[in-house]
Parts: C-alpha cells; structure tokens; sequence
C-alpha cells in the first residue's frame, strides 16, 4: 500500500500557524515579486478567487471580500516544512519526500498491522494538525498513481473528510469515474487536450484503454499510468524517490534592471542557488544554462540564453560564476530593461561515478564547499558569499506583504499576551 | 572502568591528549528542555497576568503541542484571535491568571477557543540579550 500525504493549501495554511487573527479568513499567498497568487486558503477558494491570476488584476476583488494578502515566505514554509515531514514520517518506516508540501509512504508487511487505512489516516491528519497546526489529506492506493488519485479525492470531492482509501475494485472504479484525467498524476494539459479529442475524459476511461495502444499512441509514461490506473505498480520507489535531473534558479526583478553590476550579482546568486542545491543531492552539472531577457509584455523584447558547457562536471560555486562572468559580456546589452534571469543546471550526473580525465583537472573543492554549506545552513542563506555576488541588492524580491520570520529568527517569534 | 593507558609526561610535544577518548559532544539546551521539537515553538510572553507561575513580560516560552493538558497546565490558547497564556481549569472551562489583579474569564460558546499547546517550561534572561531586546518591538 501506498500513502500521499500533503497538506491543504500549504502556503496559505502556514501563513494561519502564528497569526491567530486570520485562522478563519480568506488567505491568499502572492508568488515571487508579488506577480500571482499561488495559494488561496478554503475561506478564499469558496470566495471563487483564481489562482495563478496576477495580483494587480484582483486588487479590488481581494479587498472588497476582505482576504488577507501575503507574500511568500519561503523561510516558513520551508521550516513549517520540515517539522510537519517529520511528524508524517513517523507512520512509516519508508517515507519519500516528494516536494515541499507532499511526500509519499509506502507499507510493506504493514497488511496485520493496521486493520483500516481510513482508520490510520485519520491518526496521520490529527497527528500532523496537532503538532504543527496544518492541515493534510490522506490518500491510500496499491500504486503511487491511485494514492495521487484518492488524495485528490479526501481533498476535492463532495463530501470529503481528508482521507479516501483505494482498496479495492468498487473504491478504485468510483474514484477515478469521478476523477478528471487532467487531475490524473503525470497528465499535462496539452496530454489532457489530445486524450479528450479521443472521448477519455475521466481517470476511468484512461484506466480502460489498451495499455499497449497507448505507448503506441503516446509513450511508455502513459502506458505506465493506465497500468497503475489498473493496480499494477509500474513506477518503482527507486523512481518515485528519484533525484531531480535539472535544477533551477530563476527569478523575475522586483524592478526592472539596467545595470550590468545589478545583473551579474543577481546571477551570481543563482549559482550560489544552484549549486548549493546540486551538492546537496550529491550531484554535479556537465553544463549550465544562463539566460536573462526582458518582459515579453513591453516592447523591444530581448531574450538571451547561453549553454556553458564546464570542462569538468562540477558543483562548485566558483566554477560557475567564472562561467556567467566569460559569456556575461555577450549576454548583456545595455538599455535593455531586464525583467528575468536565472541560472540551470542541466545534464547532472552522481558525484560518486565521476569520470575523470587526466588532462582537464577538476577545479572544484568539496572543502571549500562544505564549509561554505555549513556556515550558510548554521547563519543563514548568503552569509558566507561569492565577492560577485556582493556587487548589489538592487535586484532583490519585491515582497511588500511578508508576515514574520516566526519560527527561525528570534526578533520575529509570536507575541504570546498574558493579559 | 576504562584506564588510561598513557603516563602524562612533561616536555613531550605533539602527543594526542589522552583525554581525547573520552570527549562527548557538549551539553544541549534543546535536548534539555524540547521533547518534542516538531511540535514545539518558542513564543514571547507580553504582560503581568503570569507573574504568580514565575513568568514575566519579556519571558521565553516553550510551548508543546503534543502535551495533552491537565487540570491547571499553564498553557498558550488562541483566544478570540489571540495567542494567550493562562492557567488552564479545564473542569470549569474557564482560563485562570496567576495574578490576582486579572480576574478569570469563562469559556462560553461565542468565544473563539482553540488549545494551541502546553507551555512546558520558560526562560528568563537576566542580563539583556541583544537578539532578543529587538524582538520587543
């Protein structure tokens, strides 16, 4: 049996943990600089409020009902996080942490032990609402796919109570009747789009089809998800908890940028982003994409983007900057407003089956490195830095609703009254 | 017992400490004082109503989750929006101050309750703490 466990609206929930003034009131959290919303708490959703709609354009809808705004606090979140894994991964000896706000559990020689899944998830929901005042939904399926699926359900459906347990035939037919195929685990939209033209609407009639025809048709993912439709787990836990393949750090300016200090600082610091994130999966990148372009919705658009093929696979943070700093030159045009940049790390490989080469040594320093992920884990993200990362601020986020740092800087912890 | 097996002597550089074998990692506050650290979180008291349980304005609290109360816990609910600490009497469902200058409120229907922990223990600095004098806002 297979268990997804993730919390309800997450960032909308965590902004409620520490700010008893808004437990009962319609949420919304704002992605990066402020742009969209990118969670609505149940009170904001029931008030019909779009996600993934540019803020400035629900402005008004958002103030005539009252809803909270908040930027995104990704300091919370992230230690909200970690606390609430913790709790979910004491139901299981064999836990998977999916992202930021769901990870999967699976049971093995578990069939004596709990007599009723429904039962087991409510003690996972209490449990986890207790300790960290989030709330999760639970769903039970025989394949990671069906427990995607039944999650759904104990969140979504008519009548949901947090839990839905896929345990046979009749549970499993009349989940995925009532389940869109867009909603299915791994159907993109453009996917959605061509199965609809061919009468699959719901997860069932995906789960109908000739597995076979469908690789023909489509490809091997799709042939995999009719099979784990069906109850035949395709998806190996080794897969499910496979690593990331490439790793990202974008992010669009809080102002637009003119300054090539301004911009070779903020991609400075999506390699110190990347690669820290590449050694934390003990990983290593053959290449690195760098980009940076201007808004597409004003005119003159100017986009660049440069593959940097490193002579030896690497994670170190300096390796990197020196790439951004040897094409910086041909990316950069002044008098182009720069709206977004980032840094990629693409074609990773394990650390461990490093192909050396005699000729070209390798420049990284897993010491250095280390100590510069110690000092940062102990005091903080950016404490210890790149010298070209120091250049500039200006292009920092834009986040004019931040609630406190409640759980992980002293001068923010919660005001308790004893009044 | 474990022996130590070296004689100390004097004017022999660059010997191992003998000691060494015998170093544990330092004492922990947090493993003193936090049982459940995915449950618990620190807050900071504001007010005199507590002075009677020895926690004054300005105090740490650590408040756990996943206690289960009793009668007179001193505990941290969320009272009509707003995080309190108070003496719990759960028998007569009202919420007690350790001050006899605060007199005790009744739980009734129409106020917002929610129990958001056990305070287990609290901490008084008694010099000033810089980190913690910005959090006074």
């Amino acid at each position: 049996m297979y268990a997804l466990v993730d919390a309800t609206s997450f960032y909308a929930s965590a902004e409620k943990v520490f700010d008893p003034r808004i437990r009962n009131k319609p949420v919304v959290v704002l992605s990066n600089n402020d742009g969209c919303i990118v969670a609505a708490s149940p009170e904001a959703k029931r008030l019909n409020i779009p996600k993934f709609q540019p803020y400035f354009k629900l402005k008004s809808v958002l103030a005539e009902h009252n809803v909270v705004i908040r930027s995104s606090n990704y300091e919370l979140y992230a230690d909200l996080s970690d606390k609430m894994m913790k709790v979910i991964n004491q139901f299981s000896d064999n836990h998977h942490i999916y992202s930021i706000d769901e990870s999967f559990l699976k049971f093995e020689g578990f069939g004596d032990l709990v007599d009723s899944w429904e039962q087991y998830g409510h003690v996972i929901r209490r449990s986890v609402w207790r300790s960290t005042k989030l709330p999760v939904g639970v769903g039970f399926g025989p394949t990671p796919t069906l427990a995607k699926a039944a999650n759904h359900a104990a969140k979504k459906f008519k009548n949901a109570t947090g839990v839905a347990v896929i345990n046979n035939q009749q549970s499993r037919r009349q989940i995925l009747a009532n389940l869109n195929v867009e909603d299915v685990w791994g159907i993109g939209k453009r996917l959605t789009k061509q199965l609809n033209q061919q009468g699959i609407y719901s997860a069932l009639d995906l789960a109908n089809q000739n597995p076979r025809l469908m690789r023909k048709q489509f490809s091997v993912v799709l042939e995999r998800t009719v099979s784990e439709l069906n109850g035949e787990a395709c998806l190996s836990w080794h897969e499910i908890t496979q690593r990331k393949k490439e790793i990202y750090s974008t992010r669009s300016f809080g102002e637009r940028i003119t300054d090539p200090k301004a911009l070779k600082a903020a991609l400075a610091t999506h390699c110190a982003i990347v690669s820290k994130k590449l050694r934390k999966q003990n990983s290593l990148a053959k290449n690195i994409v760098i980009f940076a372009h201007s808004s597409p919705f004003e005119d003159r658009y100017y986009k660049k983007s440069f593959i940097q093929k490193l002579p030896v696979a690497s994670s170190d943070v300096r390796v990197f900057t020196k790439a951004v700093s040897d094409i910086f030159h041909q990316l950069f045009q002044s008098g182009v407003k720069y709206y977004k940049a980032g840094v990629g790390a693409i074609e990773l490989e394990d650390d461990t089956f490093l192909q050396t080469d005699l000729f070209s040594q390798s420049q990284d320093s897993p010491a250095l490195m280390k100590c510069l992920d110690e000092i940062n884990t102990r005091f903080g993200n950016h404490t210890a830095r790149t010298g070209a990362q120091l250049q500039s601020n200006a292009w920092h986020m834009r986040r004019a609703f931040l609630s406190p740092y409640y759980t992980t800087r002293w001068s923010d912890i919660p005001l308790i009254k004893c009044q | 017992m474990k022996v130590i097996p070296i004689k100390a002597q004097a004017g022999i550089t660059g010997f191992e400490s003998p000691a060494a074998e015998y170093k544990e990692l330092g004492l922990s506050l947090d493993q003193l004082l936090v049982n459940h650290p995915n449950a618990t979180f620190i807050g900071l008291a504001s007010g005199d109503s507590m002075q009677g349980v020895g926690i004054f304005d300005g105090d740490l609290l650590l408040v756990d989750r996943a206690v289960s109360p009793q009668q007179n816990d001193v505990i941290v609910a969320n009272f009509n929006n707003e995080f309190v600490c108070k003496l719990l009497d759960l028998q007569n469902r009202v919420l007690r101050s350790a001050s006899t200058l605060y007199a005790p409120v009744k739980i009734s229907e129409c106020d917002q309750f929610q129990l958001e922990g056990v305070v287990t223990g609290s901490i008084r600095m008694h010099r000033k703490n810089s980190g913690l004098t910005r959090c006074m806002r």
